[in-house]
């Protein structure tokens, strides 16, 4: 592993320099340790907030579990008859998505989107059992590109501040973009 | 009421009612989104080209209290572009390709551009076309955009695809140039062989503090 | 995209927390890059990061450049990672602090060393922790000296020294490993 001349150094440096993901629920989680520092202390100080998710990854529950989760939400956002056949066959591996959402101030967040015919009674967000300001939803999601928002108390979209933002907001609210990779 | 207005809208009723029975989903739509969006739906089934795109971005103008006609508008505008896709990936591509090559296509990318990516990867583009019109969508110039990923399409996992385009965006939002933060995130995921040669990249990496 | 840090930071001042997740989400990979390589470990990384951004908001009102958020963020961390490198040192042993003791330090075995990013994690544990931030913030971060300073709150000329003994361990390190 060695046989290349250049300056180790130089070489480690490179190395070092390569960008490093971290695990995006750390931001979840420091929003919810500051929230429940604030609790008391500021009451009624913050407006909204929102956070979000970024890549998919496992979650820690039984497998019975995973298998329930997904067959649930999967039976109520693709199984329908008639509908258009999204995912392909060749793309139908999903994976399980963790949305996140921190809202103070909300007594009931939706995920709504492409996954759910953007419909806000689909996908409510369950409040942590903690402090109620960080939300979360899973969703499996197939390969491919949606748009979605944050539905706060029925009256507020928000999008994803820290996902692409959809482009082509055409109806004056936004939205943002969550794509799925299969490989 | 003159004859031909009647009629016309009995059809408009006639094609609303069809399309609510042929997905309910429709029927949440107002009277005058409902048989525009309609009319759409069936030429695009006619077509070939998938409708559940469609059929989503009505029910988000729905639910987001957009008036009856923009929905109409941009259902169109979407069955364009979703048509425009086809014409390029061919009659195999998957829906979910078609969708992502619309929005590629709508963010300004060149037809020449998605039939290449076809061309270069084995697998499914989706991801690949997503990824261009997500990095348009954030600044990069197109010619860049299509650059880096035509650069990545032949043989990156859809994961690196992705990375690439969190490094740009996060790049880009710590106050990098798009196409410098585009060339530091090639170099990031190449690793350092691509490091040497976008080094000119380097003056411009984001985030120093 | 486009909204900047300065704008951030008095949105969260004015009562809008989910400004700070903002913050947080632009910052958490970059911040992250230094951690995950100071401490050797994810877990610590992300813990001392956390902990790193609860503090910076705790005390938002005291940074005194709302534009320059990044770098006082940064300076909390670098901070939080002395702290976190200290007791990881003492639980796992990771780090040799005896400069002496380098050559004594058993080499991995070539079945922990097959990946090349193990090896840099083995060579820079084994520097000290002052060498390796130093080296860090200069070569990775790519820091000018002043800003090194302010941040470390050490000389410049004794920075200088750190990154260059860094350089000069790091060679021997390798050299080494090369021998094996």
């Amino acid at each position: 592993m060695f046989e290349d001349r250049q300056d180790p150094v130089d070489r480690i440096v490179s190395h070092l320099r390569r960008p490093v993901q971290i695990d995006p629920a750390l931001d979840g989680r420091v929003m919810q340790e500051i929230a429940d520092g604030e609790t008391g202390r500021r009451p009624g100080a913050a407006v909204v907030a929102w956070r979000w998710l970024i890549r998919p990854r496992q979650l820690a529950v039984s497998p019975l579990g995973a298998l329930a989760t997904a067959a649930g939400l999967a039976a109520l956002v693709w199984a329908l008859p008639g509908r258009g056949a999204r995912p392909a066959p060749a793309e139908a591996t999903s994976r399980q998505f963790q949305f996140v959402v921190v809202a103070p101030r909300a007594t009931r967040v939706a995920l709504v989107g492409d996954f759910n015919d953007w419909d806000a009674t689909r996908t409510p967000m369950r409040p942590s059992p903690r402090g109620g300001s960080v939300w979360t939803a899973v969703l499996p999601l197939s390969p491919g590109r949606y748009r979605y928002a944050f539905l706060v108390d029925g009256s507020r979209w928000l999008a994803d501040p820290a996902a692409p933002h959809a482009r082509d907001d055409e109806f004056g609210a936004p939205s943002s973009v969550v794509t799925v990779g299969g490989s | 009421m003159p004859r031909s207005l009647a009629a016309a809208g009995a059809l408009a009723a006639l094609l609303a009612a069809t399309a609510v029975a042929q997905d309910p989903r429709l029927g949440r739509l107002d009277a005058t989104a409902r048989p525009l969006v309609a009319g759409v739906i069936d030429s695009a089934r006619a077509a070939g080209l998938p409708t559940e795109p469609l059929v989503q971005r009505a029910l988000e103008g729905a639910t987001k209290g957009a008036p009856g006609t923009l929905i109409a508008s941009a259902v169109q505008r979407l069955a364009a572009d979703l048509g425009r896709a086809r014409a390029v990936l061919g009659a195999g591509a998957t829906p979910p390709e078609l969708e992502a090559g619309a929005a590629a296509l709508r963010a300004g990318a060149g037809p020449a551009v998605l039939a290449q990516l076809r061309r270069s990867r084995r697998q499914t583009i989706t991801v690949p076309l997503a990824v261009l019109a997500d990095l348009v969508a954030s600044g990069v110039p197109v010619d860049s955009a299509a650059a880096a990923v035509l650069a990545l399409a032949a043989s990156a996992r859809d994961a690196d695809l992705i990375d690439l385009r969190r490094a740009v965006e996060r790049d880009i939002a710590l106050g990098a140039a798009p196409t410098a933060a585009t060339a530091a995130a090639m170099a990031g995921v190449f690793g350092a062989d691509a490091l040497h040669v976008n080094a000119g990249a380097r003056d411009a990496r984001p985030g120093r503090p | 995209m486009g909204t900047s840090d300065g704008e951030l930071v008095r949105r969260v001042l004015a009562g809008d927390t989910g400004a700070y997740a903002a913050l947080v989400a632009r910052y958490r990979d970059r911040l992250g890059r230094y951690a995950v390589h100071m401490l050797g470990d994810r877990q610590d990384a992300e813990e001392a990061l956390q902990d790193a951004f609860v503090r910076a908001h705790r005390s938002l009102a005291r940074c005194d450049d709302p534009e320059r958020f990044g770098a006082w963020l940064y300076g909390i961390l670098v901070n939080r990672c002395r702290t976190t490198g200290g007791r990881a040192a003492r639980r796992a042993r990771l780090f040799v602090r005896d400069d002496a003791a380098l050559s004594g330090v058993p080499l991995p075995s070539p079945a922990e060393r097959a990946e090349w990013d193990d090896t840099v994690r083995w060579a820079l544990g084994r520097l000290t922790p002052e060498y390796r931030e130093a080296f860090l913030l200069k070569h990775v971060e790519d820091l000018e000296y002043e800003e090194m300073a302010q941040l470390t709150g050490a000389g410049i000329s004794a920075l200088k020294m750190r990154v260059k003994r860094a350089r000069e361990q790091l060679q021997i390190i390798f050299r080494e490993a090369e021998r094996v």
